[in-house]
């Protein structure tokens, strides 16, 4: 059972809301969508078929937050950050199931982390479908889809001039209580957009044993294939969605001991102060980002690590591809390998 | 609300010194300003855990804890100077504030090697949480507990030997058998001359209801893990404690990782059976 | 396969078959129709994946300093590759007996940045003709005029045509405008330093320091960057303001007399920052005080790199 939200009545709704919460909404930067905050007089970008370019994660995780401040009497204070209730609207479902699988790194039995708790917790995720999915988009390959729900609070579906809204928590209904019921044919119409939507994505690789290729060929030579094209820089790991290492540094003019994304794609990243890096090369570096979304993370959660959002795909400057890397390891022999 | 896994235990140096004649491995005993956070911590601590230490304003570096929970309330660190970290840890002195995380790792798997004879193995500034093992085997209420107890500890000279008052005195306990090497002769050295692999294959201990651990540089492990192996020692009783550059210290930062293992957080001591099923990625 | 890529697989066939070279560092088709992958033959039987259009992004001169001086490296080069060979062979990258050059006068690279923003993601496939682009999607097809696309160091480019390849293949392209290439600098030189400060904030502060751009450049070659130093440090890792700032200028200055103008950094850059107008600045400097643009010839030092005891100019900074 679902809702009918007008796209003439977004603006308002976004600003009665805004008077209780803090609203992210996808806006132009530059010339690409990006997460800002709105009051609703803003111009949004979600009627656009594609994703924003930076991931919402950040809205989570930021790519640089302080930990503390600290005195050089050594008292360090804590900053945890204090907002009003937060609503991320127009999240799509790739990135909506990536926050989701972010909490279970971040929402652990042992050892929380109390900044992205402070967040998470006060963040509702009203997500939208993606109509028209780009080439670059494997969502289905990885148990999510165009219109995947995981982690969301309400689906919204776009259809010309409304959204079909589907509430999944109680945070959804009440946002939405005020929203009429849509008629029969209004959902038959959704799901036939959902269906169209599905269809035009094609399997991009096989996951059912692909664990198991991966780590028997830990040593294969492919790895340094696909090391030789790289580059060596963040794109793929600061875009992707679920990339969540981090390093912490002292900022020492500001005082603030900060915790700043990391990636593993870095030299630095495993250097020590020895001087000794375990992984020296884009070989190793190339090999520890695949594995950990197709191994570590089932070894860790026995979930996979990516969600097929396609931004490592789209803004690769060398044009990698992960999943045509992955279909290379699916066609290698599992028992052969290891050598 | 939850416990900042972040914010660093407010301490302060209670002493520091030398260990090394060449000045480069510096000892740190470090007091608790709040007794609540020392009660804590000893009810936490396990031999072979490891602490992060912060100077605010520099930075954090992991370390191992180098001394055993009845000595006192404080924590001892024993660091190279390397970094940016340990650079300013070598220049800190009594009375100064610090940060410490921790304990954290799992530390020794003491309950495991009861009523077994343990052979420890250490190389160079590697030693300190074996160190703190060995000083924590000493204690009345658990030495029974033990077998036979092998020490084997080499540094490439006499000077860079820590803790030398004490392991001086080791050589005369008799609840402990004492094996000390340097790499080349030297005047006056009455211990074994040699690489540690080495030493360890002319005392060939006994791999009999033994246990062995190995800490040391990641070339002396990789020789000592291969003559305990050609002793008899099954990969079961072999044990060693890793290390790599870690940040978090509770495996949330990425980067300490061996396969799906972190060391942090998984280790830092690893059986050698648990390390053979690790790729090679260390 | 193009005219020019038959020819062009023909002539590398022959390289790699009478073994002139240990490697030959191209493009291969990739599955994202933006982003061709560079790709490294060494057997004439992989050139099956050979491919070289206007959307072969990447600058491959940054590729010869990860082989030893003795690799006999084959390439095919466009004016400001070529341009990057001749310095990478000045700072001594690379022996300059040891790189065989396809030279091939360049019809200027597509922007893949103007293309998204323009055309959306949903792109499935782009092709090109002389003067179009046609982008397709899965239910029809658009198409638009080549010059709106082109990458904007492309639109200003002096040197299209490759100046000392060892074989060229294709017609010359006519010299750029020279006062052309000087409108990016010209506009920001003639603002205020207000404006001029808000200008490069309003670039430098969205970047997410991924350092593409640096590893895109086919000079940033250092093994330790200048941000990745840790003891001491020179500058804030943070995505702060300072930190983004630092990056952004130092950058740029260190390619003073450096540059060749291929703009690989700005087409590697994932959040569309320009960075050219810094280089360029500098660039127009190097011009007009020294008389020297990078890259003409594979000896002569920069400027800021060369010394000798009769040097008529006073110290400047």
């Amino acid at each position: 059972m679902s809702q009918i939200l007008p796209k003439k009545n977004l603006k308002q709704l976004l600003s009665n809301w805004a008077a209780s919460y803090e609203i992210y909404a996808p806006q132009q930067l530059e010339k690409f969508a990006h997460f800002m905050p709105t009051n609703g007089s803003e111009l949004l970008y979600i009627d656009e078929q594609h994703n924003t370019r930076f991931p919402p994660k950040a809205l989570f995780l930021p790519q640089s937050e302080t930990l503390m401040k600290y005195t050089r009497f050594g008292a360090a204070q804590e900053t945890i950050p204090e907002s009003k209730p937060r609503i991320v609207f127009g999240i799509r479902p790739c990135d909506a199931k990536a926050v989701d699988l972010l909490n279970l790194m971040f929402l652990t039995e042992k050892d929380s982390d109390p900044y992205y708790q402070a967040r998470r917790k006060k963040t509702a995720l009203i997500g939208i479908g993606c109509n028209i999915p780009c080439p670059s988009c494997f969502c289905t390959t990885v148990e999510s889809g165009p219109f995947g729900r995981q982690g969301m609070d309400a689906l919204l579906t776009d259809l010309e001039d409304i959204y079909l809204v589907r509430t999944l928590t109680q945070t959804g209904k009440t946002l939405f209580a005020e929203y009429p019921e849509a008629t029969e044919a209004q959902e038959a119409e959704a799901k036939a957009v959902q269906q169209r939507s599905l269809k035009l994505i094609d399997p991009a690789f096989e996951t059912k044993g692909l664990k198991a290729k991966l780590d028997s060929n830990f040593e294969n030579a492919l790895w340094q294939k696909f090391a030789d094209s790289c580059l060596g820089c963040g794109i793929c790991t600061f875009l992707c969605p679920t990339c969540f290492c981090f390093d912490i540094a002292d900022e020492a003019q500001r005082k603030e001991r900060v915790r700043n994304w990391d990636t593993c794609m870095f030299r630095t990243y495993s250097l020590e102060a020895s001087q000794h890096n375990p992984r020296p090369t884009r070989r190793e570096r190339t090999r520890q980002r695949v594995m950990h979304k197709f191994s570590y993370w089932l070894d860790h959660v026995n979930k996979i690590g990516c969600t097929g959002c396609g931004r490592c795909v789209r803004y690769c400057p060398v044009g990698l591809d992960i999943r045509a890397m992955l279909r290379e390891f699916n066609q290698l022999e599992a028992e052969v390998a290891n050598g | 609300m939850v416990k900042n896994p972040y914010l660093p235990i407010p301490m302060h140096i209670l002493r520091t010194y030398y260990e090394s004649t060449d000045r480069s491995l510096k000892t740190l005993e470090l007091s608790f300003d709040d007794p609540e956070n020392a009660r804590a911590f000893f009810a936490a601590y396990n031999p072979g855990q490891f602490c992060v230490l912060s100077v605010f304003g520099k930075g954090e570096c992991a370390l191992g804890i180098a001394n055993a929970a009845w000595e006192g309330d404080f924590v001892r660190f024993t660091a190279q100077k390397m970094g940016s970290v340990t650079q300013t840890l070598h220049e800190m002195k009594a009375g100064d504030p610090i940060g410490m995380r921790g304990p954290l790792g799992n530390g020794f798997p003491l309950e495991d090697w009861k009523h077994r004879n343990l052979v420890i193995i250490g190389g160079g500034c590697a030693f300190s949480t074996l160190y703190a093992l060995t000083k924590h085997l000493f204690h009345p209420a658990v030495r029974n507990d033990y077998g036979e107890l092998k020490v084997i500890y080499g540094t490439r000279n006499s000077g860079l030997c820590m803790y030398k008052q004490d392991i001086q005195s080791w050589h005369h306990r008799d609840d402990l058998e004492m094996h000390q090497a340097v790499d080349v002769p030297e005047e006056g050295w009455d211990h074994h001359v040699g690489y540690v692999p080495n030493v360890v294959k002319e005392v060939a201990p006994s791999p009999d209801n033994a246990v062995a651990i190995v800490c040391g540089p990641p070339i002396m492990t990789k020789f000592t893990l291969s003559a305990l192996t050609g002793l008899g020692f099954a990969p079961e009783a072999i044990f060693t404690s890793l290390e790599k550059r870690m940040k978090c210290g509770i495996g949330k930062c990425g980067r300490c990782n061996i396969g799906p293992k972190y060391i942090c957080k998984d280790g830092p001591v690893f059986s050698l059976a648990e390390l053979n099923a690790l790729p090679n990625d260390i | 396969m193009t005219d020019l890529e038959s020819k062009l697989t023909a002539e590398i066939a022959n390289l790699l078959d009478d073994k002139k070279v240990d490697v030959f560092i191209a493009f291969k088709k990739a599955e994202s129709p933006l982003h061709p992958q560079p790709a490294f033959f060494t057997e004439s039987n992989q050139l099956g994946d050979f491919v070289y259009n206007s959307l072969c992004q990447n600058n491959l001169a940054a590729f010869i300093p990860r082989y030893p001086l003795s690799a006999r490296i084959g390439m095919v080069v466009r004016g400001c590759e070529n341009r990057a060979v001749n310095h990478l062979v000045v700072e001594k990258q690379h022996a300059r007996e040891n790189i065989f050059m396809i030279g091939v006068p360049c019809e200027g690279l597509v922007d893949w940045h103007k293309l998204v923003n323009r055309f959306g993601e949903e792109m499935i496939a782009v092709d090109e003709a002389k003067d179009e682009i046609m982008i397709s999607y899965r239910d029809r097809q658009i198409r638009a005029p080549r010059q709106e696309l082109l990458h904007d160091s492309c639109l200003r480019c002096v040197h299209p045509n490759p100046l000392s390849a060892d074989v060229t293949i294709g017609e010359l392209k006519p010299e750029g405008d020279p006062t052309l290439a000087r409108t990016e600098v010209a506009a920001f030189s003639a603002l205020d330093n207000a404006a001029r400060h808000a200008w490069f904030r309003k670039e430098a502060e969205r970047c997410i320091r991924c350092y593409a751009c640096r590893e895109a450049c086919p000079m940033c070659y250092c093994t330790e960057c200048f941000v990745d130093h840790g003891v001491p440090r020179w500058t804030e890792s943070t995505v702060s303001p300072a930190g983004m700032r630092a990056w952004h200028i130092v950058r740029a200055f260190h390619q003073a007399g450096r540059c060749v103008s291929c703009g690989a950094c700005e087409r590697a850059c994932p959040m569309d920052i320009k960075m050219t107008y810094l280089t360029e600045k500098l660039n127009e400097d190097m011009r007009t005080k020294y008389q020297f643009e990078c890259g003409m010839d594979d000896k002569t030092q920069p400027p800021f790199a060369a010394f000798n005891l009769d040097d008529k100019n006073r110290f400047e900074l």
